[in-house]
């Protein structure tokens, strides 16, 4: 990627489009701090965060095919984030309530993601990433491996909450229907 | 009426001649070696079963090649764990030159692993220093007496160190290949959910690697197990000194006891047959 630069406004809904091979991906990656950047800056919030680890980001970040971790139950996955950062006993409890609430997992809760739908991965994917209130959340094309009735309710929940949340948002996806549905800004990748 | 297809893996009509042919070479083979085993087998006689169970020196020698090899295992998965995951994600520099070195243990001959060890210890200052100097400053210290001249050469230490350098290769290999069939972008998320990198290895790929982990584990404590010719080069083979199974399969063979080498041969089959069955439970893969 050279001479690239984007702005998204705090809480937008922005989805980047473009042709395979144009760095959708790379610029999540760079983003989300787990690729660097040879040249240039990353700023989150106007805090320059180009040599900030992934962990200290607040980056809420939902890769392609969910990526649930197979050791883990749901529940589990969903208060990764809020165990690795050392949150009590009580504060995992309330957080991990909230988002199960928000996105209807209660019973799911107790499963492996061995056993779900892509349509249930995504959705606890993306409970895992609003557990720990991220500033910026990445969605890499998070819908492309549901079945398309799944993925209808996925984008109205994902509207949704996006709007509840205000969470400033970067979604990459290649279905112009759903860009056209999510977007509040629309950018290609050339 | 509906069409329904074989798995695709089934002989279908039009290959089973081909299939066939492919089929005696493996057959043969597969023949031979069940022949080999069995008659190992069917020439044991009870009596010689009871003269070695009741002899001491072979429960000597079995209980210090368990407990040797059980501890350089331990010792190699110490350093095959993050060498295995280090090797796995990360493309750095030497890493092909570190890649291709460890396979040397591998497919060099053992006896010859054993010549430069002991090369090592008798023929270098460092060898030198850690083979005697170590036991002479520990007797000087701690008051500590070995019952050899040094830790090494003809004494157990020696023996852990051989099986040390070809179990962890083993070791290193199975694992590097388990971390490789698991998504490195696992790690990815965990750090962007606020793993630190330690955190993302110890609570996501350790225990996703750890079927992979345990094979290592059983493949490389297998290896080690049936040892004979470098042990023999570096600690001699000393009845209740440095007598281990295999050692002790050719002390009896030596002395014309084949009855008693056969016995413990039939010991370590049956040994290797369940760390095999455990390998491949465990889903264990070389590459």
């Amino acid at each position: 990627m050279k001479n690239f630069s984007i702005t998204i406004n705090k809480g937008e809904y922005f989805v980047l489009t473009g042709k395979n091979g144009s760095g959708k991906t790379t610029l999540i990656k760079l983003i989300a701090g787990i690729c660097q950047p040879v040249e240039g800056i990353i700023k989150i919030n106007g805090v320059d965060m180009t040599n900030v680890p992934p962990w200290k980001r607040a980056i809420g970040y939902l890769p392609q095919d969910g990526l649930l971790f197979p050791n883990r139950t749901v529940q589990k996955n969903i208060q990764f984030g809020l165990e690795v950062r050392g949150a009590g006993y009580d504060e995992i409890n309330s957080q991990v309530d909230k988002v199960v609430e928000m996105l209807d997992l209660s019973n799911l809760l107790k499963r492996k993601p061995q056993g779900l739908s892509g349509g249930e991965k995504q959705k606890v994917c993306l409970a895992r990433a609003l557990a720990c209130n991220p500033d910026v959340l990445l969605l890499d094309e998070p819908v492309s491996a549901i079945d398309e009735k799944a993925k209808i309710i996925y984008c109205q929940k994902l509207k949704s909450l996006q709007k509840e949340l205000k969470i400033t948002t970067l979604h990459v996806s290649h279905n112009s229907l759903e860009t056209e549905f999510l977007a509040d800004r629309v950018g290609v990748m050339e | 009426m509906g069409l329904e297809s074989k798995p695709h893996y089934m002989t279908t009509n039009y290959t089973k001649k081909f299939d066939m042919l492919l089929v005696i070479p493996l057959a043969i083979y597969i023949l031979l070696i069940v022949g080999i085993i069995l008659s190992a087998f069917i020439k044991i006689t009870p009596e010689a079963v009871a003269s070695v169970f009741t002899n001491p020196a072979i429960w000597d020698s079995a209980v210090r090649s368990f407990v040797t090899s059980l501890t350089s295992t331990a010792l190699a998965l110490v350093v095959a764990i993050p060498a295995g995951y280090i090797l796995s994600r990360r493309k750095f520099y030497g890493h092909d030159l570190f890649d291709s070195i460890l396979d040397l243990p591998i497919v060099m001959p053992p006896l010859v692993i054993g010549l430069c060890i002991l090369l090592f210890f008798s023929g270098t200052t460092i060898g030198r220093f850690l083979d005697r100097g170590l036991s002479t400053m520990l007797a000087d210290t701690i008051g500590w007496k070995s019952n050899s001249a040094g830790f090494f050469i003809f004494n157990v230490g020696g023996i852990v160190v051989v099986q040390f350098v070809v179990g962890c290769a083993f070791a290193v290999r199975v694992i590097k290949s388990a971390f490789d069939e698991l998504d490195s972008r696992y790690e990815d998320v965990a750090m962007t959910l606020g793993a630190t990198p330690w955190q993302s290895f110890r609570k996501i790929s350790l225990p996703n690697a750890l079927p992979g982990i345990l094979a290592a584990a059983v493949i490389s404590w297998a290896r080690i197990f049936g040892l004979f010719g470098p042990i023999h080069l570096l600690c001699g083979t000393m009845r209740y000194k440095t007598e281990i199974l295999p050692t002790t399969i050719y002390l009896e063979y030596s002395v014309g006891n084949l009855d008693g080498a056969l016995v413990v041969s039939v010991f370590m089959i049956i040994i290797s047959m369940i760390t095999l069955f455990i390998f491949k439970k465990f889903g264990g893969k070389m590459y």
